[in-house]
């Protein structure tokens, strides 16, 4: 299934995650140059580069692709979901978010909430995002390592999630930083340039292969076509609207995506960096269903037909996939397989950080030892990363789903507690911590009593899907919040003071 | 609304999306909902009109050589959000830049 080892690939994997840490170490060196002598304000466009490549995983690299070229016209649900949700994010959110100024979901939740539980609460949906999350860029990146050394999947996992520590620890220890312009314009690069040359070795129009794609749909022959150019050969338009309206939530309650705007100059800054950070998004979507297409095509042409499990176990690599079978250079193929490689290193190093920060701070301190210093409180954070890379190894040895798919059950989480929480926390006075914590308890029952309870009872499934559980969830629990804090006492006045005077200012 | 209605005395504490504060917020909430009610129409406008109108999705209507529901999905639909928030921005600039002037002149 992945061939043999390929050199020229692994070695340009080598050379790119060996640039980016020399990278990573100069941008060390500049930052602290720059607080020390004059902070020079940063671009907009910088700091959209920043939200994209803090954005970009395995499910925006690879696993669109896969969904689109399993599911045709549904895989734009997840797009719209992931592009449209920073259209909330930012008139909702992000500039009132940024006046707030605190640092990561769980501050600003006990900030707001006035309340320890509350910030428990948060912290532990923080870890369980974070675990799923990981699940599915543990999944490509075994794809990934399967492909590049033609060995099995579980092997693969193995070695990739060793690669990934090890070079956790080696950028901890040189006290390298990512770049994150220079990660956003080696992920793009590595996408695009790739899915030219395809499609020009396809004979399609290379200059705008967002475009061209469409030439190939067209060509598909009718049996292939009707399937995949009807909207709804794979879902009916609830599922498609609960899909996409729940990647929109979670994307305007993910913590790692919020935090990004506490660290911007001001809130003009956060603004404007949203626009340029949905373009920078919107390079990547616009371009990722070319590669379902381009596959397609290529099958259609050469009578490639793989029953349903084989096409299902390809998708999550058809990125790669599409370039091997057009036949583009191997060194094209590597580009491919290292950005999907680098944005799963990537979002995995990110995630881990916050789910063992969300631990060692807002759990272990607060509730096992007050007393702690702040090198014990690193030591559990670091241990806790390891114990966190093990738990998410052995789930991701059978994945529950497509990459896009597991990730979306985590957006689903975000959209079910944290979005309302941050919603009702911004724009109700009112909403208190009572209220805030069966939210977030409700949130949590919501989104995993489908994966549990499905089986038991279709109905759930059918209106509450593990991927899709927001349309519903999200406004009962905005509901539950609203009719449990009007049931107790307001929150304390420094807190809406606070929210007058600072958060609604201009 | 070229002049900033005046704020709200400070000793309230009310802050409610669907009764919002008289001056700055008021005028933020409206392009608020101008702007949800842009991105809420075509996003899911869109998908019900495919669904309730079926001639709508003939397999023969292209534009710029793709499927017309793949291009307006697929391509159209981000640059429409793109759009919808550069116009969100530029629009609080002003409301935000109006009314930090009236407060700078003492008014």
């Amino acid at each position: 299934m992945f061939g043999e080892f390929k050199l020229l690939p692994t070695l340009v994997l080598g050379a790119t995650l060996a640039i980016t840490l020399v990278i990573g170490l100069f941008s060390r060196h500049r930052a602290e140059q720059a607080y020390g002598v004059s902070r020079r304000q940063s671009g907009h466009a910088s700091i959209g580069a920043a939200i994209a490549s803090n954005w970009m995983s395995a499910a925006s690299f690879l696993g669109i692709a896969g969904v689109f070229y399993l599911q045709g016209y549904f895989a734009f649900a997840y797009i719209l979901g992931w592009t449209g949700g920073y259209v909330l994010l930012l008139v909702l959110m992000a500039g009132q978010i940024r006046r707030f100024g605190k640092y990561t979901a769980p501050d600003f939740v006990e900030a707001r909430y006035d309340s320890s539980l509350a910030r428990i609460c948060s912290a532990v949906i923080a870890i369980l995002i974070t675990l799923i999350y990981c699940v599915a860029q543990y999944k490509g990146i075994g794809l990934i390592f399967a492909w590049l050394f033609g060995i099995d999947y579980t092997r693969a996992l193995l070695l990739g999630t060793g690669v990934a520590l090890t070079y956790l620890v080696i950028a901890g220890t040189l006290g390298a930083t990512r770049n994150q312009q220079f990660h956003y314009v080696t992920l793009i690069l590595c996408f695009v340039i790739p899915l030219m040359f395809i499609a020009k070795k396809l004979g399609y129009s290379w200059l705008l292969p967002q475009l061209s794609y469409g030439a190939a749909l067209t060509e598909l022959p009718p049996a292939m076509a009707s399937a995949y150019l009807e909207p709804w050969t794979f879902g009916t338009p609830y599922q498609w609207i609960a899909l996409s309206f729940t990647l929109m939530v979670g994307t305007a309650g993910l913590p790692h995506v919020l935090s990004r705007f506490y660290t911007v100059p001001n809130t003009r800054d956060a603004r404007w960096g949203v626009v340029w950070g949905l373009f920078f998004i919107g390079l990547l979507y616009w371009s990722a269903p070319a590669f379902g297409a381009f596959a397609k095509a290529w099958q259609s042409r050469s009578g490639f037909t793989p029953n349903p499990a084989e096409a299902g176990f390809l998708a999550d690599l058809i990125v790669v996939k599409t370039g091997e079978w057009a036949g583009i250079p191997d060194l094209l193929v590597g580009m491919l397989a290292v950005g999907g490689i680098l944005a799963a290193f990537s979002t995995i190093t990110g995630l881990l950080i916050t789910g063992a920060g969300a631990f060692a701070y807002d759990i272990y301190y607060r509730l096992i030892n007050p007393r702690a210093s702040e090198r014990h409180l690193l030591k559990v954070a670091k241990g806790v990363t390891l114990l966190l890379a093990v738990l998410i190894l052995v789930i991701s040895v059978n994945p529950p789903g497509l990459i896009a798919e597991i990730t979306a059950v985590a957006f689903a989480l975000a959209g079910n507690t944290l979005f309302p929480v941050f919603l009702l926390g911004i724009w109700w006075d009112r909403a208190n911590k009572y209220g805030a914590v069966c939210g977030m308890a409700a949130g949590v029952a919501l989104t995993f009593a489908p994966v549990l309870f499905g089986h038991l009872i279709p109905e759930l499934r059918e209106w509450l899907p593990p991927t899709s559980s927001a349309l519903i969830g999200a406004p009962l629990v905005t509901l539950i919040m609203i009719v449990v804090s009007l049931l107790t006492p307001p929150p304390p006045d420094h807190v809406r003071r606070f929210l007058v005077e600072k958060v609604h200012h201009p | 609304m070229h002049r900033p209605e005046p704020e709200q005395p400070t000793d309230d504490l009310r802050v409610n999306f669907l009764r919002p504060r008289r001056g700055f917020m008021r005028r933020e909430v409206t392009i608020i909902w101008v702007t949800l009610t842009a991105w809420a129409s075509l996003t899911f406008g869109f998908p019900l009109y495919l669904a309730f109108c079926p001639q709508a999705q003939l397999p023969g209507r292209t534009i710029f050589g793709m499927p017309l529901h793949y291009w307006f999905s697929g391509q159209f639909l981000i640059f429409w959000f793109i759009l919808i928030c550069c116009i969100f921005n530029l629009l609080i600039d002003w409301l935000t830049e109006s009314y930090r002037r009236r407060r700078q002149e003492g008014v």
